[in-house]
C-alpha cells in the first residue's frame, strides 16, 4: 500500500510537469530513437511518454478519478482506443502491442522475477495490480528523466556559457562541471541508457579536474544499473548533496542563464543533487578552490563548521611533585612549589581561571587517577624537565627502528608514551611486542605462585613477575586477519589491536594474553586509538563508521556515522572530548564524544587520509593523505590554515613534538620531513571577517617551513613518535627493492 | 613479467584490466589470483543456474536462471556494509543514551565475563570408575606445557597457572578429536590448585589454546591415589567409555 501512496504523490507532481515533458517530447521527436516494440498510435509523444501516460491513466481509472482521466486524456491527445488496446494486448498473451508495452514496462523496472506475466493470460485486474506497483516505480525513475540524447547538448551548452563569463567567475562556476557530469552520467546509467552513458563519458570525462581522475576511472567501469547496487559509496553520492561554495555574484549569473535558457534538466539536477552555499564576498580564485575541493561530497557547508568546539586542554590534576631533595618539599594547596629552585614545568596548571575554550572537567566521565597513575605523572614531569627545546636551529635527532625480515607484512606500529615498549602488527595476524629498553618483558606469575610471595614487601611489583618468562619479544596470537591498527593504553597495561577480521582485541601487557574481543564492525577495522586518559577507545573501519567503546562495555557507546566511505584513521583530541576521523572520502570529521555529533568537516585532500595528529595544545590538527600533502587545520574556526607540500607519496605518519614546535611527517617515499609548526600557525591570523567566508588565503610557504628531509635507504616510514625528551623515533619495515 | 606471446589470452585480459584501472605496479601472482577468482565465480554461478533451470524443468539454462543465481550468491559472498540511512538511524539511537558513569576503584575495567576471553573454554571431567584400570588407558606423557601461553584459569585473578607436566619434550601433541589422559605425579598434584574444590581428583590442566583443533577434547587426569567423590553434579561424569566429549 505504501507504494500506492508514493505513486499518488508523485503523480500529483508529475501532472504539473507532464505538459512540459510532452512539449519537450514533441520538439525532440527527431532526436529520439525508436525502441523495439512498435507504437500502436504513432502520435506525437515518444514511446516512453506514451507508456507513462497509459500507466498514469490506468492508475487514475483504478482510483476512479474520472475527471482527472478526462483532462489528462484530452491534454495528452490519447483516445480511448489506446487503453483498450493495451488491455486486449495483455489478454491475448504474447503480443507486441500493449502486452509488449506492459512487458517492457515491467522489464525496465527490472523486477527480477523469472515468471513473466506474458506467459499466462492475465486477467485485467491482475495486470492492473502489477501496473499499479510498476507505475510508482516507473514514475520515480522518470521523475528526473529528460531525453537522454539531450544530456550532451545540455552539458556542452553549460560549458560554453561558463567559458564565456568573466575570468573571476569562471573558476567558481567551473566547480559545477564535476558534480553535474557525475550525476548526469549516473542518471543515464540508472535508466539503462548504456550506450548513451558511454558516449557522454567519453566526450566529457577528460575535461574534469585531475584530482577527480581516480573517481572517474571507477565510474567508467560502471555501465549498468546492477553495478550500482553493490557500490555503497556511489549510492551515497547519489543521495547526498554535493556542496559547492559560490559567491553571490557568480550565482546570480548562473541562475539567470539557466532560467532564461529553459535548460530545466540542469536546473533540476542542481536543485535536487547540489547544495550551493552562497557567500558574500570576492569570488575565489582557482587555487583557493582547488585547495578545498577534492572530496566526494564537495566542500563543507559553512554552518556545519560553526559549532563551538572546546579545543582547550583539561586542567592537569594537582599532584605533589617530590623534588630531588626531599626535605625541601613544601608546597601550598594549589600545588605550586614555593621554592624558586623547583622547576617550572610547562604542563603544570598555571592559572586557576578556566580556559574558555576548554571543556568542563566532568563533561564526559573520565576515570579517576589511581596511585600508579599518579606515580606515572610524577615520572612524566621529571622527564619534562630534561626535555630538549626544539626550534629551527635545534632539530631533534631521529632514531629509526627498522623491522627486518618482515616480508612486507608490517601493517601497524605503536610506541608507549614513555617509549619503553614497541608493538608491531603484521599481515600474518600476529602482534609482536618488543621492549625498547634493556629491561625485558615478563609475565605475571601464576596464581599459585602469587599466593606464595610476600605481599607486604616493597618490591612486590617485581616479585609478581615471573623471571622464567623474561624475553625481549612477546608474540600475541588471536586475530584472524592482518592487524591494521595498534594502540597502547596510557598506563601501559593494555594494548589494543584492530584487524581485518572485524574485531578489536584488548591484550593485557602483564600476562600477554588476550582479554576481550570487541565485535561490532563486521568489516575490516582500519584503525584504533586509546583515549589519552585510558578507558575509552575509538575504532574506525570499512563500514564507514567510527565507534567509541569503553573497555568495560562489550558494545560501543557511540557510533559516529556520516562518512561516505571507509574510515581509515581515528584519533582522540588531547582533552578526550573529541574524536577526529579521516576517511577514504577525503574528508576529516571531528566528532563530539558527548553526543556523537559531527562538529567539523574539513575538505581539501585529494586522496584517502591515512594519518592525523593533534597539536599538543589542542588547537590544531594536521592530516596527511595519499596525495603527499600535509594540511593544517584550525579547529576553533574550522578553516584550513596551512598546506605543506614536499612528500611524493602517501604520508602514513604524523607527529607533533612534545611542545608543538616541530611537526614530523613520514611517508612511503622513505623520508622523514620536519616542518616548523610554530611559524605555520603564527602566519595565519584568522579573524571573524575572513572566517565568515569559509576560507583563508594560504601563503605558499612550504619551502620555508621545511626544516629538514631525512632519507632512509629503502624503508618507508610507518610510524613516528617523540619521546618525552623530544627525541624522534621512527619505525618502518625494510623492503629490499 | 612474462612476455606477451607466451602469456595465455585470459592472463592478457587480466593485464589489460589492471592497466585500464590505472594499476601499474603489481606482483605477478595477482594475475593468477584474478584468474582463479574469475574461474571459481563463473563456474559457481553457472552451476547454480543449472540447478535452478532443472528445478524449473527447463531444457536450457537461460538468462533468468543466471540472474537468479547471481542474486542469490551476492548476498552470501559479496556483502556490502549497511546503507547510510540505516547507519545514521542506529547512530542516532545509540548516541542518545548518555555516557555511563565510571565506577571508581574497580580494578581492571573489563566487560562481564561472558564477553571476555578470560574464562577457560573447556570443562573437565573427573574420573571415578577408572581408578583401577589406569594402566590400560592411553596415556600421553609427552605434553609440552613449556609452549603454553596460558590463559587465566579464574576470571577474578586474571593470572595464569602454568604447570609443568611430566617430561618436557618439545613436540606439541595434536589434540584434535582424541581423548587422552595426562599423568600427573601425585606429589605435584597435591600442590596444584584445583578448579573444582569439591573433587580433589579433578586437576586443572591448561593447554595452549592454539593447539586445540576441534572442541572435542576431553581431558581427564589420573591420580595415582584417588578418592573419588562422585557427588559433584556440576560436571557430567557419566558413561566415560562413550564419546561424550564436552563441547563448549
Amino acid at each position: 500500500m505504501a507504494a500506492v501512496q508514493d505513486g499518488q504523490m508523485e503523480l500529483d507532481a508529475e501532472k504539473e510537469t507532464k505538459p512540459e515533458v510532452l512539449s519537450d517530447g514533441t520538439s525532440n521527436l527527431s532526436g529520439s530513437t525508436a525502441s523495439g516494440t512498435p507504437l500502436t498510435a504513432g502520435g506525437a509523444p515518444t514511446q516512453e511518454d506514451q507508456q507513462t501516460l497509459i500507466a498514469v491513466l490506468q492508475f487514475l481509472k483504478r482510483n476512479k478519478l474520472s475527471d482527472s482521466v478526462e483532462i489528462l486524456r484530452r491534454e495528452a491527445g490519447l483516445g480511448d482506443q489506446e487503453d483498450s488496446q493495451t488491455l486486449e494486448g495483455s489478454g491475448g498473451g504474447k503480443g507486441d502491442g500493449g502486452g509488449g508495452d506492459a512487458n517492457s514496462l515491467l522489464s525496465r523496472v527490472s523486477i527480477p522475477s523469472a515468471a513473466a506475466p506474458q506467459n499466462t493470460p492475465t486477467p485485467a485486474t491482475v495486470k492492473r495490480a502489477d501496473e499499479q506497483l510498476d507505475v510508482s516505480v516507473v514514475l520515480s525513475a522518470y521523475s528526473q528523466q529528460g531525453d537522454p540524447s539531450l544530456y550532451q547538448v545540455y552539458y556542452s551548452g553549460l560549458k560554453n556559457f561558463i567559458e564565456s563569463v568573466l575570468d573571476c567567475h569562471r573558476a567558481e562556476l567551473s566547480q559545477l562541471f564535476y558534480p553535474l557530469f557525475v550525476h548526469m552520467y549516473l542518471e543515464l546509467v540508472y535508466n539503462n541508457h548504456e550506450s548513451k552513458a558511454k558516449a557522454f563519458f567519453e566526450k566529457f570525462g577528460g575535461d574534469q579536474e585531475c584530482y577527480y581522475q581516480d573517481d572517474l576511472r571507477i565510474l567508467c567501469g560502471l555501465t549498468k544499473k546492477e553495478h550500482l547496487k553493490g557500490n555503497e559509496a556511489l549510492l551515497d553520492f547519489r543521495t547526498s548533496r554535493f556542496v559547492l561554495r559560490i559567491s553571490r555574484d557568480s550565482y546570480q549569473l548562473l541562475k539567470r542563464h539557466l532560467q532564461e535558457r529553459h535548460n530545466n534538466q540542469i536546473w533540476n539536477i542542481i536543485q535536487e543533487h547540489l547544495y550551493i552555499d552562497i557567500f558574500d564576498g570576492m569570488p575565489r580564485s582557482k587555487s583557493q578552490i582547488d585547495s578545498l575541493s577534492g572530496s566526494f561530497a564537495g566542500e563543507a557547508r559553512r554552518e556545519v563548521n560553526k559549532v563551538k568546539v572546546f579545543h582547550g586542554l583539561l586542567k592537569e590534576p594537582e599532584i605533589e611533585v617530590p623534588l630531588d631533595d626531599e626535605d625541601d618539599e613544601a608546597e601550598n594547596e594549589e600545588g605550586k612549589p614555593k621554592k624558586k629552585k623547583t622547576k617550572k614545568d610547562s604542563v603544570g596548571s598555571k592559572s586557576k581561571k578556566q580556559d574558555p575554550n576548554a571543556p568542563q572537567q566532568n563533561r564526559i566521565p573520565l576515570p579517576e587517577l589511581k596511585d600508579s597513575d599518579k606515580l606515572d605523572k610524577v615520572m612524566y614531569m621529571k622527564e619534562c624537565t630534561k626535555r630538549i627545546r626544539l626550534n629551527p636551529e635545534n632539530l631533534p635527532s631521529i632514531c629509526f627502528y627498522s623491522f627486518l625480515n618482515a616480508y612486507q607484512g608490517l601493517t601497524a606500529v605503536d610506541f608507549t608514551d614513555d617509549s619503553s615498549l614497541l608493538a608491531g602488527g603484521f599481515a600474518d595476524s600476529t602482534v609482536r611486542v618488543w621492549s625498547v629498553t634493556p629491561k625485558k618483558l615478563r609475565k605475571v606469575k601464576s596464581a599459585t605462585e602469587l599466593n606464595l610471595i610476600d605481599k607486604e614487601s616493597d618490591d612486590v611489583l617485581e616479585r609478581i613477575m615471573d623471571e622464567k618468562t623474561a624475553s625481549e619479544l612477546k608474540i600475541l596470537y588471536g586475530h584472524g586477519g592482518p592487524v591494521y591498527g595498534l594502540s597502547f593504553s596510557p598506563d601501559r597495561n593494555y594494548l589494543l589491536s584492530s584487524s581485518e577480521d572485524g574485531t578489536v582485541r584488548l591484550w593485557s601487557l602483564q600476562t600477554f594474553t588476550c582479554l576481550v574481543g570487541y565485535k561490532g564492525h563486521n568489516y575490516p577495522v582500519w584503525d584504533t586509538h586509546f583515549s589519552p586518559f585510558g578507558y575509552y577507545f575509538v575504532s574506525g573501519g570499512h563500514d564507514r563508521v567510527a565507534r567509541l567503546w569503553a573497555t568495560d562495555h562489550y558494545q560501543p557507546l557511540r557510533i559516529f556515522a556520516g562518512h561516505l566511505a571507509d574510515v581509515t584513521c581515528t584519533r582522540f583530541h588531547p582533552n578526550s572530548n573529541y574524536v577526529a576521523t579521516g576517511s577514504t572520502d577525503r574528508t576529516i570529521r571531528l566528532w563530539d564524544v558527548l553526543n556523537g555529533n559531527c562538529v567539523r568537516i574539513f575538505t581539501g585532500h585529494k586522496g584517502p587520509i591515512h594519518s592525523l595528529a593533534f597539536s599538543p595544545n589542542g588547537k590544531f590538527l594536521a592530516s596527511g593523505s595519499t596525495d603527499g600533502r600535509v594540511l593544517l587545520w584550525d579547529i576553533g574556526h574550522g578553516l584550513m590554515i596551512g598546506e605543506l607540500k614536499g612528500h611524493t607519496d602517501t604520508i602514513y605518519a604524523l607527529k607533533f613534538s612534545r611542545d608543538g614546535e616541530i611537526l614530523a611527517s613520514g611517508s612511503m617515499d622513505n623520508t622523514v620531513r620536519l616542518w616548523d609548526s610554530i611559524k605555520a600557525f603564527d602566519d595565519v591570523e584568522t579573524d571573524d571577517f575572513t572566517a565568515a567566508t569559509g576560507h583563508v588565503p594560504l601563503p605558499d610557504n612550504s619551502q620555508e617551513l621545511l626544516l629538514g628531509t631525512y632519507h632512509s635507504k629503502s624503508t618507508p616510514v610507518t610510524h613516528l613518535h617523540f619521546t618525552r625528551r623530544n627525541l624522534l623515533l621512527a619505525a618502518g619495515a625494510y623492503t629490499s627493492q | 613479467m612474462a612476455s606477451p606471446k607466451t602469456v595465455p589470452k585470459d592472463a592478457q585480459v587480466m593485464m589489460q584490466i589492471l592497466k585500464d584501472m590505472g594499476i601499474t605496479e603489481y606482483e605477478p601472482r595477482v594475475i593468477n589470483q584474478m584468474l582463479e577468482f574469475t574461474y571459481r565465480y563463473v563456474t559457481t554461478i553457472i552451476e547454480d543456474a543449472k540447478i535452478y533451470s532443472t528445478h524449473a524443468k527447463k531444457s536450457n539454462v537461460d538468462a533468468d536462471d543466471v540472474r537468479l543465481a547471481i542474486q542469490c550468491r551476492v548476498d552470501q559472498s559479496f556483502t556490502s556494509p549497511p546503507p547510510r540511512d540505516f547507519l545514521l538511524d542506529i547512530a542516532r539511537q545509540k548516541n542518545q543514551t548518555p555516557l555511563p558513569l565510571i565506577k571508581p576503584y574497580t580494578g581492571p575495567r573489563l566487560p562481564p565475563d561472558r564477553y571476555c576471553l578470560t574464562t577457560p573454554n573447556y570443562r573437565l571431567k573427573s574420573l571415578q570408575k577408572k581408578v583401577s584400570s589406569s594402566a590400560g588407558r592411553i596415556t600421553v606423557p609427552r605434553l609440552s606445557v613449556g609452549a603454553v601461553s596460558s590463559r587465566p584459569s579464574t576470571p577474578t585473578l586474571g593470572t595464569p597457572s602454568v604447570q609443568t607436566v611430566g617430561t618436557k619434550v618439545g613436540t606439541p601433541v595434536s589434540l584434535t578429536g582424541q581423548r587422552f589422559t595426562v599423568q600427573i605425579p601425585s606429589s605435584q598434584a597435591a600442590s596444584v590448585k584445583s578448579a573444582t574444590p569439591t573433587t580433589p581428583t579433578v586437576q586443572n590442566v591448561l593447554i595452549n589454546p592454539s593447539l586445540i583443533g576441534s572442541k572435542n577434547i576431553l581431558i581427564t587426569t589420573n591420580m595415582v591415589s584417588q578418592n573419588s567423590s562422585s557427588d559433584s553434579s556440576s560436571l557430567k561424569r557419566k558413561h566415560e567409555d562413550e564419546d561424550d566429549y564436552d563441547a563448549l
